[in-house]
């Protein structure tokens, strides 16, 4: 869980530490909440990635989860485990951002959203609303409303998007626990950037309503953690049916907790090739070759077309983004942050042959995909081509090549999103350098698979998400 | 009488593409942002290109409600 010797200090524990010592009165929810308040004011006036903080209602909230403890009553699995959200998640009581200015101007929400309202009934206290691309269009949090979060490795460099006020919240050990959202790669990319791990689940597995939308086709929450077993319980209680999202899978929850012990016995693993092993700076695709060697995976597959799909994830997320800011775009296109602007007037001016043929070929692809499956588990590849990049910084040169910094972040994470197969990304132990993450890929619905691996390789001290 | 003009290609095409289907669908276009609009328009047409491509079997339906 943490690099440093002896018992974790407060700030170092994790989540499951937390609830497990508020659970046992060894700790009180409202100590734990000061405790995230004082970091959070003490480090994010210089890497701004909260956007709101709800000191009051958290320390309410703390108090309520240490009476319940003190009544004797189940205080939930993460009871009083300090947590805060992309700001597109609706939070009763506050205006969903989404990291707009339009929205800005919209009246507070008036509930929960679901995941929101799953981590608070299993005990856990929102402490805030994190800072994200605008209408999460982007991998790298230069929100020019509310001002680019800052890695907490390096304060010049990105903290990677369209999830980086978690990325870095959780990186910095501002929280143990944070809420995102990933249509092409936006929990992954922060969490590979920031030092963290991150889960996508399976596109259906978690519910998305009270979230604001980016691209339907291939929208996902799931949760930023510092360790595996928090990525787990998070998991747990997030997924599940829930009426209110229309895509939300009717597969009763398969619980995940308990599936860690049971190391890696039994899975196949293997690297993906072609697209995956090209286009990355050599330190990412090392980084993949380091874990597969710990996990003692041999094989390399194929997975076709990947190239493609990244295409098609781009035409169906601009369109699909575009035609839900299209009154906008017609009647104030001033008031878009200058980065998202020209993509989504440009999305919104596509042929529609190009979006049909994108979402026919995602059928084909994820029908080859599942066959690759048939004889693999967990599919190793880079989460990013190259580790977090400068801010402001446009182009990049990768393996000798000049590529655009922004879009080239995706380039392995999108033809994975694009399918809704469950990714996480593991952020591989270093002693000196920048994070880099690897993605453990799953067949859908395989979560519990790529659970067990990132907890095997965080036993190893093969990943490891120190405090930056 | 004089013959038409010969038919834009390449980044005029694509500025000439935006500007009446912006002017079509009632989408402003600030002549200041016309280009870096067209350079991300060709940037998905080239997309799009990569996808029309592909042999894709005719029976290839997308699916209406999408389970992974």
């Amino acid at each position: 869980m943490t690099g440093s010797l002896g018992p974790p200090t407060l700030a170092e524990l994790d989540a499951v530490g937390i609830a497990e010592a508020v659970r046992s009165r060894r700790l009180t929810a409202r100590d734990a909440v000061e405790a995230t308040l004082g970091r959070i004011a003490a480090r994010d006036g210089a890497l701004n990635s909260f956007t709101a903080v709800l000191a009051d209602a958290a320390r309410r909230d703390a108090d309520a989860v240490d009476t319940r403890v003190a009544r004797g009553e189940d205080p939930g699995l993460l009871a009083g485990v300090p947590f805060a959200v992309k700001n597109l998640f609706d939070v009763k009581g506050l205006t969903t951002l989404a990291g707009s200015r339009i929205h800005a101007e919209r009246p507070p929400a008036a509930r929960d959203a679901a995941a929101v309202a799953a981590l608070r009934r299993a005990g856990a206290v929102l402490v805030g609303t994190l800072n994200m691309d605008e209408y999460a269009f982007g991998f790298t949090t230069e929100n020019s409303h509310y001002g680019a979060t800052r890695n907490p490795h390096d304060r010049e460099r990105v903290a990677g998007g369209s999830s980086g006020g978690s990325g870095a919240a959780v990186g910095a050990g501002m929280v143990p626990l944070a809420l995102g959202s990933d249509t092409n790669g936006s929990i992954r990319v922060p969490a590979a950037l920031c030092g963290v791990f991150g889960l996508k689940p399976t596109y259906g597995r978690v519910s998305r309503a009270g979230t604001v939308l980016f691209a339907g086709s291939f929208d996902h929450v799931g949760p930023l953690s510092r360790s595996a077993r928090d990525l787990a319980a998070a998991f747990d209680a997030l997924q599940g049916p829930d009426a209110a999202d229309p895509v939300a899978s009717r597969r009763p929850p398969e619980p995940s907790r308990r599936e860690l012990a049971r190391g890696i016995a039994g899975i196949r693993f293997a690297v993906a090739d072609g697209h995956f092993a090209r286009g990355g700076e050599p330190e990412a695709l090392a980084a993949v070759r380091t874990v597969a060697d710990s996990l003692g995976a041999r094989g390399v597959v194929t997975i076709p077309e990947a190239h493609r799909a990244r295409a098609a994830a781009m035409i169906i997320t601009s369109a699909e983004g575009a035609q839900l800011h299209l009154a906008d775009l017609r009647t104030r296109p001033d008031a878009f942050d200058p980065l998202t602007r020209d993509r989504f007037l440009a999305g919104a001016l596509m042929p529609a042959a190009a979006y049909v043929a994108a979402q026919r070929f995602r059928a084909w692809y994820r029908a080859r995909v599942a066959a690759v499956f048939d004889g693999i588990d967990v599919i190793l590849a880079p989460t990013t081509p190259y580790p977090a990049p400068r801010i402001g910084q446009e182009r990049i040169t990768v393996a000798g090549v000049e590529v655009p910094m922004r879009s080239t972040l995706g380039l392995y994470t999108q033809p994975l999103s694009f399918i809704g197969l469950p990714v996480i990304t593991v952020p591989l132990a270093r002693r000196s350098g920048l994070p880099l993450g690897v993605q453990l890929v799953g067949a859908p619905f395989r979560e519990s698979f790529l659970l067990r691996t990132a907890h095997y390789l965080e036993a190893a001290g093969v990943v490891a998400a120190p405090i930056a | 009488m004089s013959s038409p003009p010969p038919p834009a290609s390449g980044e005029d095409a694509v500025i000439l593409y935006a500007e009446r289907m912006a002017a079509a669908v009632g989408l402003p276009l600030d002549p200041a942002r016309k280009a870096a609009v067209a350079q991300h328009l060709a940037l998905l047409l080239a997309a799009a290109a990569l996808v029309l491509e592909f042999p894709l079997p005719e029976e290839i339906e997308a699916a209406p409600v999408f389970e992974p």
